[in-house]
C-alpha cells in the first residue's frame, strides 16, 4: 500500500494530479464517478494563466492545443480563447486572404448561413452534401462525429468538401464544420492533408464530442500510465494512521494521500442545498450552511478566502443573495474547499478544480490546480511518513 | 395647478393627433383602438413595451367577478357580459379554465359546501353571458378521480368555469388594430413632458414631448386630448404634465406568479395560504402558474421581481391541497404591479379594483383625462366609458363604441390548426399554437414561410415558434428586441429558459432591424439573464445544479463570461 495516492473524481483536474503523481513514482488510484463537467466541455478554454511545465504535459497528453487561438460558436459568436480541443478551428492561424467557408448541412442546431452572417464578415456560407445517411439528419452530435472515426468515411467526407470548395469559384482559407470530427481522435488534422485547406469544427454545446474527446484521451492515458481506475462513487473519506480509506458505493479504497478532484456543482461534487430541502417545507431545527461537499470529509468549505457562515435568516439562504446572475462575484461561483496554494486542505489531504474555493471556473485553472496537487500528494505518498493527520479534527465536517 | 409651462410657436410640432395616450398596457392599447375606430387620430406612447406592467404580468384570466357577486352584483353582470364580447372579437386567444375549489372536511366544511355551491346558483345565472358551463357540486371520489393529486380530509369541491387569456397578445391587438385604423404607436419611447400650445395657436391644446429611449431620438406631437393610462406609474406621468399627483393617486400592489414547465392539473386549483388569502394553481398556456400576492409596493417600477420568500408562501400554500407542487420544476416567476384605486388603512385584498376616469378639467387642464384602476377583464368597457365621454365632448364625435362587436386582428375566424399543418408541412403542435396566437393571422406567417422554406425552422422548441413568427413579429407587431418577441410569442418562456432559442432569436431581430450581429447576441443575452434572475428564486437543491449546466451552455454557445 507504500505510495499510493488516492484521485476522487476523473475529470480534467484528476486527470492532471493522477498523470503527474504517477510520474513522480506513486501508485496512483483514480475513483471515477461518471460524467462531469469536464465531459460536458465544449472545447473552449477562456481564462487561466499561461501553465506550469507539469500541466503542459497533461494537456499534451489529453488532445488539448494550448495557445491563443479564435474560435466560432454554432451561435455564430466568435472568441478568444487560451487553448482549445484539436478539432476546432484556429481563425487566428488561416491566410490573410481569403474568406471561411461555412459547410451547409442540414442538422439542427446548425445554421451556416446564420452562422456565417453572425460572425460579422469573412465568412461565406457554403454548399456541400456532407451527409450520407438520412439518419445523419437527426442524430445527435456526438453519435453524428463518431461515423468520422471510420477513416474511409472522412476520405469521402473530404472528397465532397473538395468538390464543394472547386465549384464554389471562391478564394476560400478553412473550412468550418459542425461539431462533427470524430470521437476517439479529434480528426482535423487529417481532414485538413485530405483536403488541403485548413479544416475545423466551431464549438457545440455541452454533450458533444468535445467532452467525449476528452473522456477517450484521458482513457487512454490512464492505460498508458498504468493508473488504475475504479467506477464508483466516493461517499466518505476517514483518515487512517497511514494515510485515508475513501469508502465507495462498491468498495474502500486505501491509500497514503488524497487527492479531491470531484467538481464544483456542475462537476457533482458541490451539492447546493438550502436550509429548507425543497420551498414550502417545514424548517430544519439547526441552521447550516447551504453548501456540502457530497463525499463526506473532514474539510471547511468557504468563499472569498473564509470559511462559509451559517445563514442568519429564518428561512436560509435566498437564492437571490447568492446565486447568479445577479451578484457580481455570487457565491455559487466561490465556494469549495478552503485549501492553501499548493491545494492543501489537511495533512495528506489535498483539493484540485472546481471543488476549491475561489478557483476560477475553467479547464486551465484545474489543469494547473490538478497538477499541483498531484506533485504534492505524490511527495507525502512516497516519503510515506507515518504521521497521524490529527490537525483536520479541528476543521467543523460537512455533513448533511 | 394647470400644465403651466407652454412652447414658442415656432418650435411647435408638425405631427398632430386628436388623441395622444401615455401607456401601452391593455387600457392604453384598448382606448386607442377604441378612439381610432370612431374616426380619430391616436397615438400611444410607451416606455418600455406593450404589456410591459400590469397588463403583461396578470394570472391571464378574463374572470367573471364571481367574488363581486355579493356586494354589487351589476359588477359581476358587466364583467360576464364583457368576458362574452371578449370572446367574440378574440375567439381564438381565449382558452376555457374550469376552475376546481376544494373544501375541507369537517363541520364548518359541510356548511361551507353547502354556502358555496349557493353561491355558485347565483353565479351560474350570468355564465350564459361568457359561455361558461354551470358550477357542478362535486363529492370527495369525484375529486378523487379528476385531479388525484389533490390530498388531505377534503368533503368535496365545486367547479366553475373562467377563461384564461395571454395578456401580451390582447395588448398588441389593441395596439395592431388601432395602427391599421391610422393610428401610432411608440414603443420603447418615454414621455418626458407634456405641456400647453400658446394660446390661439392653432391646432391641438397640448404638446407631448418624448424621447426614443434606445435612439435617444426625440419625437414631439401636438393632440388636443391626452389621456394618462400609465397604470402604477400613473401619478410620475401625472407629474410630466404638471398636474398634482393627489389627483391619481394609486396604491401599487405587487403581485407574483410562480411559472412550472407543464400542466400540472386539469382544473385552475383554489388554496388558501398561509394568512387565509385564496391563491390558486392553474394550467394555462403549456405551462401551470401559481398566483397571488398582494403586497403594498414601493421599489422601481420598471424592474419589479419575485422574492424568494413570496415564492415560499405561494408554494406553501399551494401545497396544503396538492403536495407535489413541491416536486415540480419551476422555470420562472414574474411578477407586475397592480394600479389599485387608493385607499389609506385597508388591507391589500380588500383595495377595490374598481376603476375610475379623472378629468384633469377641474385642475385647469381640459382634455387631459387619467384612467386609475382597472383589471384585465374590464379594460373594454373602460376603455370604452372613457371614450364615450371623450368623443363627444372633446370632439363632437357621436360614432358609437363597436369594440364589442369589430374583431381584432386575426379574431375574424379561426382557422383549423390541423388541416393547417398538414398543408403548410408543420408539426400539428407548432400549427396549434401559431393559430391561438394569431388566428387567422397565422396563414399570413405560413405564407410568408411558404416562400421561403427555411422560415419554417423551429426557432423555440419549447413554445415552440417558427423563425417565420419571429421575423413576423418583429415586422408587424412592434418588436424590438429578444424580450420583445418573447412577450409577443412566449419564446423563451419555456422549460428550456431561452438558453437554446435567445440566440437565434437575437441573431434574426437583428437581421430584420438591419443591425450588426453582436447587438442580436447582447440583446439574448439580456434577456437570458433577466430570464435567470426570475428563475433563480424559485430554485430548490436540484435546480442549483441544473442552472450551473444552463450557465455553462449559455458560454459556449454565447462566449458570455461566467
Amino acid at each position: 500500500m507504500s505510495g499510493t495516492v488516492v484521485v476522487v473524481g476523473a475529470g480534467v483536474a484528476g486527470a492532471s494530479a493522477a498523470l503527474v503523481a504517477v510520474r513522480a513514482g506513486a501508485r496512483v488510484v483514480v475513483i471515477d464517478g461518471g460524467t462531469g463537467a469536464s465531459t460536458l466541455w465544449t472545447g473552449g478554454i477562456d481564462a487561466g494563466a499561461p501553465p506550469s511545465e507539469d500541466a503542459r504535459d497533461a494537456a499534451d497528453a489529453l488532445g488539448v492545443v494550448l495557445g491563443e487561438a479564435m474560435v466560432v460558436a454554432t451561435s455564430g459568436f466568435v472568441r478568444r480563447v487560451r487553448g482549445r480541443d484539436a478539432a476546432l478551428l484556429d481563425l487566428s492561424i488561416a491566410a490573410e486572404r481569403g474568406e471561411v467557408g461555412v459547410v451547409r448541412c442540414d442538422r439542427p442546431g446548425w445554421d451556416a448561413d446564420g452562422v456565417a452572417r453572425a460572425a460579422g464578415g469573412g465568412m461565406v456560407a457554403l454548399d456541400a452534401n456532407v451527409l450520407r445517411h438520412t439518419d445523419e439528419r437527426v442524430l445527435p452530435d456526438a453519435d453524428f462525429a463518431e461515423r468520422h472515426d471510420d477513416f474511409e468515411r472522412l476520405g469521402w467526407l473530404a472528397e465532397r468538401l473538395r468538390h464543394a470548395v472547386t465549384r464554389s469559384h471562391r478564394e476560400l482559407k478553412a473550412l468550418l464544420l459542425p461539431p462533427s470530427l470524430g470521437v476517439e481522435h479529434a480528426r482535423a488534422a487529417e481532414l485538413t492533408r485530405l483536403v488541403g485547406l485548413p479544416c475545423g469544427e466551431a464549438t457545440g454545446l455541452p454533450g458533444g464530442p468535445a467532452g467525449l474527446r476528452y473522456e477517450r484521451a484521458r482513457d487512454r492515458l490512464f492505460a498508458a500510465e498504468g493508473i488504475e481506475v475504479v467506477v464508483a462513487r466516493a461517499e466518505r473519506a476517514t483518515a487512517t494512521s497511514r494515510g485515508w480509506r475513501v469508502t465507495t458505493d462498491t468498495q474502500p479504497i486505501e491509500g497514503d494521500a488524497l487527492v479531491l478532484c470531484a467538481g464544483g456543482l456542475v462537476g457533482g461534487g458541490l451539492a447546493y442545498q438550502p436550509s429548507e430541502a425543497l420551498p414550502g417545507a417545514a424548517l430544519p431545527p439547526t441552521a447550516r450552511p447551504s453548501f456540502r461537499c457530497t463525499v463526506d470529509v473532514p474539510v471547511r468549505l468557504g468563499a472569498h478566502g473564509a470559511p462559509l457562515d451559517v445563514p442568519g435568516s429564518l428561512f436560509g439562504v435566498a437564492p437571490e443573495s447568492v446565486a447568479w446572475p445577479l451578484a457580481r462575484d455570487p457565491l455559487m461561483q466561490r465556494v469549495g474547499i478552503l485549501c492553501d496554494a499548493e491545494g492543501r486542505a489537511g495533512p495528506r489531504l489535498y483539493a484540485a478544480g472546481e471543488l476549491v474555493a475561489d478557483a476560477p471556473r475553467t479547464w486551465l485553472a484545474a489543469l494547473e490546480s490538478g497538477a499541483l496537487a498531484g506533485i504534492a500528494a505524490a511527495a507525502d505518498a512516497v516519503k510515506g511518513r507515518p504521521e497521524r493527520p490529527s490537525s483536520v479534527a479541528e476543521a467543523p465536517a460537512s455533513r448533511p | 395647478m394647470p400644465v403651466a409651462m407652454s412652447v414658442a410657436e415656432g418650435a411647435l410640432p408638425s405631427r398632430e393627433v386628436d388623441v395622444a395616450i401615455i401607456g401601452g398596457g391593455v387600457n392604453g392599447t384598448g382606448v386607442a383602438r377604441d378612439l381610432a375606430l370612431r374616426g380619430l387620430r391616436v397615438c400611444v406612447f410607451e416606455r418600455n413595451d406593450l404589456a410591459f406592467g400590469a397588463s403583461g404580468n396578470s394570472s391571464g384570466m378574463i374572470h367573471g367577478g364571481v367574488r363581486y357577486l355579493s356586494q354589487s352584483p351589476h359588477v359581476t353582470e358587466s364583467s360576464c357580459r364583457d368576458s362574452g364580447y371578449i370572446q367574440s372579437i378574440a375567439p381564438h386567444l381565449l382558452f376555457r379554465m374550469p376552475f376546481l375549489m376544494p373544501i375541507k372536511a369537517g363541520l364548518k366544511g359541510r356548511i361551507a359546501i353547502e354556502l358555496i355551491d349557493a353561491y355558485f346558483k347565483a353565479y351560474d345565472d350570468y355564465q350564459p353571458l361568457k359561455h361558461g358551463q354551470p358550477h357542478c357540486r362535486l363529492d370527495a371520489s369525484d375529486l378523487a378521480r379528476l385531479e388525484p393529486g389533490l390530498v388531505g380530509a377534503i368533503v368535496g369541491g365545486i367547479t366553475f368555469d373562467e377563461w384564461g387569456i395571454d395578456g401580451a397578445r390582447l395588448c398588441t391587438l389593441n395596439a395592431l388594430d388601432a395602427i391599421e385604423h391610422g393610428g401610432e404607436v411608440f414603443t420603447h419611447t418615454t414621455v418626458e413632458r407634456v405641456v400647453r400650445a400658446p394660446e390661439g395657436a392653432e391646432g391641438g391644446r397640448y404638446v407631448v414631448e418624448a424621447r426614443d429611449v434606445s435612439t435617444q431620438e426625440r419625437i414631439a406631437v401636438r393632440a388636443h386630448v391626452v389621456v394618462n393610462a400609465t397604470g402604477a406609474w400613473s401619478p410620475v406621468t401625472a407629474s410630466l404634465g404638471g398636474l398634482p399627483q393627489a389627483r391619481v393617486r394609486v396604491r401599487p400592489g405587487k403581485g407574483i406568479h410562480v411559472v412550472l414547465d407543464r400542466r400540472l392539473t386539469n382544473y385552475g386549483i383554489l388554496s388558501e395560504a398561509i394568512d387565509g388569502r385564496q391563491i390558486f394553481l392553474e394550467p394555462w398556456q403549456n405551462v401551470s402558474i401559481l398566483g397571488t400576492t398582494d403586497d403594498d409596493y414601493y421599489g422601481d417600477l420598471d424592474d419589479v421581481r419575485a422574492t424568494s420568500e413570496e415564492v415560499r408562501y405561494l408554494v406553501q400554500g399551494v401545497a396544503r391541497v396538492f403536495p407535489s407542487v413541491r416536486q415540480a420544476r419551476a422555470i420562472g416567476t414574474y411578477a407586475g404591479v397592480r394600479p389599485t384605486l387608493y385607499a389609506y388603512g385597508k388591507n391589500e385584498d380588500a383595495l377595490s379594483r374598481e376603476h375610475e376616469i379623472v378629468d384633469h378639467a377641474a385642475d385647469g387642464s381640459p382634455g387631459v383625462y387619467s384612467m386609475i384602476g382597472g383589471k384585465l377583464a374590464s379594460y373594454r368597457l373602460f376603455s370604452q366609458e372613457l371614450s364615450d365621454l371623450v368623443a363627444p365632448k372633446d370632439f363632437d364625435v357621436s360614432a358609437p363604441c363597436s369594440t364589442h362587436t369589430r374583431p381584432l386582428p386575426g379574431g375574424e375566424s379561426v382557422p383549423d390548426a390541423l388541416a393547417l399543418a398538414e398543408r403548410a408541412g408543420i408539426t400539428p403542435v407548432a400549427s396549434r399554437r401559431l393559430v391561438y396566437r394569431h388566428g387567422q393571422r397565422a396563414l399570413q406567417i405560413l405564407e410568408r414561410a411558404a416562400r421561403r422554406p427555411s422560415e419554417k425552422d423551429m426557432t423555440c422548441a419549447c413554445e415552440p415558434v417558427l423563425e417565420a413568427e419571429v421575423r413576423h413579429v418583429v415586422k408587424h407587431e412592434l418588436a424590438r428586441d429578444v424580450h420583445d418577441v418573447a412577450r409577443r410569442t412566449r419564446l423563451g418562456y419555456g422549460a428550456c429558459g431561452g438558453m437554446r432559442c435567445a440566440a437565434r432569436c437575437g441573431q434574426i431581430v437583428a437581421e430584420e432591424r438591419g443591425l450588426p450581429p453582436h447587438e442580436g447576441f447582447e440583446m439574448a443575452r439580456s434577456f437570458v439573464e433577466r430570464q435567470a434572475a426570475t428563475r433563480i428564486v424559485a430554485m430548490g437543491p436540484e435546480q442549483a445544479r441544473q442552472e450551473a449546466l444552463s450557465l455553462a451552455h449559455l458560454q459556449a454557445s454565447l462566449g458570455v463570461e461566467p
